[in-house]
């Protein structure tokens, strides 16, 4: 049971300070911008919710939407299940554990904007023997042009990316369980479906649900990696929202940006109070399945 | 039908080991690449082995600045975020007050929203407060993610401990303050050096910021790559310097692989 004491707030005031600072001013001020014509900075003219139509009534942005909608479908039918899979089947011996989480950490590592680089150069026959395979199978790798191409090349370069985080959060979630709930399992002759089922996955609960909201948010709005392999192209296929938010900044138009950073952020607060609501469900006793 | 447990134990190593297979294989080829001269000279001709892409990282004063930004600014970042996050993890998870819930979901909004959206604003005002161009400007920019994320792992691992133990010292006469510095820390230190590790790795990486606030000084090592990429780019040394960037961060996930599964091991995550 926790303590009622509202002396909390003294404990969470720093955190808030400088979440206020590097947050929340930015973000009135994101709010505030959406509202204006801007020219320079210092120049601007009020103009209601006139960005807010346009982006609304635009088929571009719904088109970008949906497109990033369906990458974060994909990245997530793919990431989580196989992350599960990892860390159920991690070494037992403590040795193994430690060799293989520091090799399956190591792609966590790369700078981010490094990652497009070496899976270009994974690509070019010129210096790469994965690439001379897929000519030799009959598939050149052809990711300016086709658009599958494209595709596969995002997914299969975020899954080689992001899956290690999933692995080492379902890792860490289930080393938590006691050795006693094995033991019971196996006097009850549980098989692998039945302790995977009503042991293991619910002490997942809690990370896979943050796992699948990072992974969402991460992926919901990819531009690091997206923009350099094709800039969005061939033919807007991979004009992802922030793809496009990041040419809208950089051609100088602030409120349109604006206007659109505003309409991420209220999905992504949608997205998060969803998250809590689940989370303060798995919390209460009550709503819990019974064993 | 069941599997023997030899069968299962050997299918589920295949498993891992080829998945650490397709994680490394990449970065075997750019390791390999970065031993390459890949760009003429009157030295070396393009193809042969060479060291001479890591010495040209050691001979070069903005590469060599790069890493000591880049390690300047994690750190900084690991500084000022765990003192804070600690208390704030410690009120999540040991009181309830007014609004906790929505302080909480507004923290956890901040982690996942994505960067672009307020990199200008983030700009403006770090030029107001003189702060762009410098490691401190990234290091600050970078709470915006480390800080939400750090509390909810700190969080987890208060959480683990019992309740008692908090009751216990302070009929003992310690104060918060006490308790938290000479109980509390050395209980959790596993937990605070799990929170460091991904407060390290989401910073490391990060690109977005660390690219609008640095225009002129105390570029990190990735924006250091972005300007060796030109007309004709040495990928070699491009190879080279990733290869180099990933180093610490071995070191540190291989310094604290026990640790590290430890660590997991006593949080309720």
């Amino acid at each position: 049971m926790k303590e009622r004491n509202n002396i909390g707030w003294v404990y969470v005031f720093p955190a808030m300070s400088v979440l206020g600072l590097v947050g929340l001013i930015p973000l009135v001020t994101v709010v505030n911008y959406s509202f204006f014509e801007i020219f320079i900075l210092d120049s601007r003219f009020w103009i209601g919710t006139e960005w807010y139509a346009d982006l609304i009534t635009s088929a571009r942005f719904w088109e970008s939407f949906a497109r990033s909608g369906l990458f974060s479908t994909l990245i997530l039918s793919v990431q989580i299940p196989l992350g599960v899979a990892i860390a159920l089947c991690m070494p037992q011996r403590e040795i193994w554990v430690g060799v293989a989480l520091a090799f399956i950490a190591l792609p966590l590592l790369v700078p981010w904007n490094m990652i497009p680089a070496l899976w270009l150069s994974l690509l070019n026959p010129a210096r790469s023997i994965i690439a001379d395979v897929l000519v030799f199978v009959g598939w050149p790798p052809d990711w300016k042009d086709s658009v599958g191409h494209t595709w596969a090349v995002l997914v299969v370069m975020d899954v080689w990316h992001w899956t290690s985080l999933v692995v080492i959060l379902c890792y860490s979630a289930l080393t938590t369980i006691p050795a006693a709930h094995y033991q019971a399992a196996a006097i009850d002759s549980a098989g692998p479906w039945q302790v995977f089922r009503y042991i293991q996955l619910p002490k997942l609960r809690h990370v896979l649900l943050m796992a699948v909201l990072l992974r969402f948010m991460d992926s919901f709005m990819i531009y690091t990696e997206a923009f350099p392999i094709n800039a969005g192209g061939p033919d807007h296929a991979t004009l992802f929202l922030a793809v496009d938010l990041g040419e809208e900044i950089k051609a100088f138009n602030y409120g349109p940006s604006a206007a659109r950073s505003v309409i991420y952020f209220l999905i992504i607060v949608a997205v998060a109070w969803m998250f809590t609501k689940a989370q303060a469900k798995l919390d209460d006793p009550s709503e819990r399945a019974a064993p | 039908m069941s599997l023997s447990p030899r069968l299962v134990s050997i299918l589920k190593s295949i498993v891992v080991w080829s998945f650490i297979a397709f994680a490394c294989l990449p970065l075997v080829q750019m390791t390999l690449i970065s031993f390459v001269a890949t760009l003429p000279t009157a030295q070396v001709e393009v193809g042969t082995l060479t060291f001479g892409n890591y010495a040209n990282i050691v001979e070069d004063p903005n590469l060599r600045s790069a890493f000591v930004n880049s390690i300047a600014y994690v750190m900084i970042n690991i500084l000022i975020t765990i003192p804070v996050a600690l208390p704030a993890a410690y009120a999540f998870s040991r009181m309830s007050f007014v609004g906790d819930r929505h302080l909480f979901l507004a923290f956890i909004a901040f982690r996942i929203t994505p960067p672009v959206v307020l990199t200008l604003p983030i700009f403006q005002l770090f030029s107001a407060l003189g702060i762009v161009n410098s490691v401190f400007g990234i290091a600050l920019a970078h709470c915006l993610f480390n800080l939400p994320i750090s509390i909810w792992i700190l969080q987890s691992f208060i959480s683990a401990i019992p309740k008692e133990m908090d009751e216990t010292a302070f009929l003992d006469g310690y104060s918060r303050a006490g308790f938290m510095r000479r109980i509390l820390v050395p209980q959790i230190a596993p937990g605070i050096a799990v929170t460091a590790f991904f407060c390290f790795m989401f910073s490391w990486v990060e690109v977005v910021f660390a690219r609008i606030l640095t225009t002129t000084n105390g570029k990190p090592i990735s924006m250091a790559v972005n300007a060796l990429f030109g007309f004709q780019t040495d990928i070699g040394l491009v190879m080279a310097v990733t290869v180099a960037s990933m180093i610490p961060g071995a070191i540190l996930v291989f310094v604290m692989r026990n640790h590290l599964s430890r660590g997991f091991k006593i949080g309720r995550v």
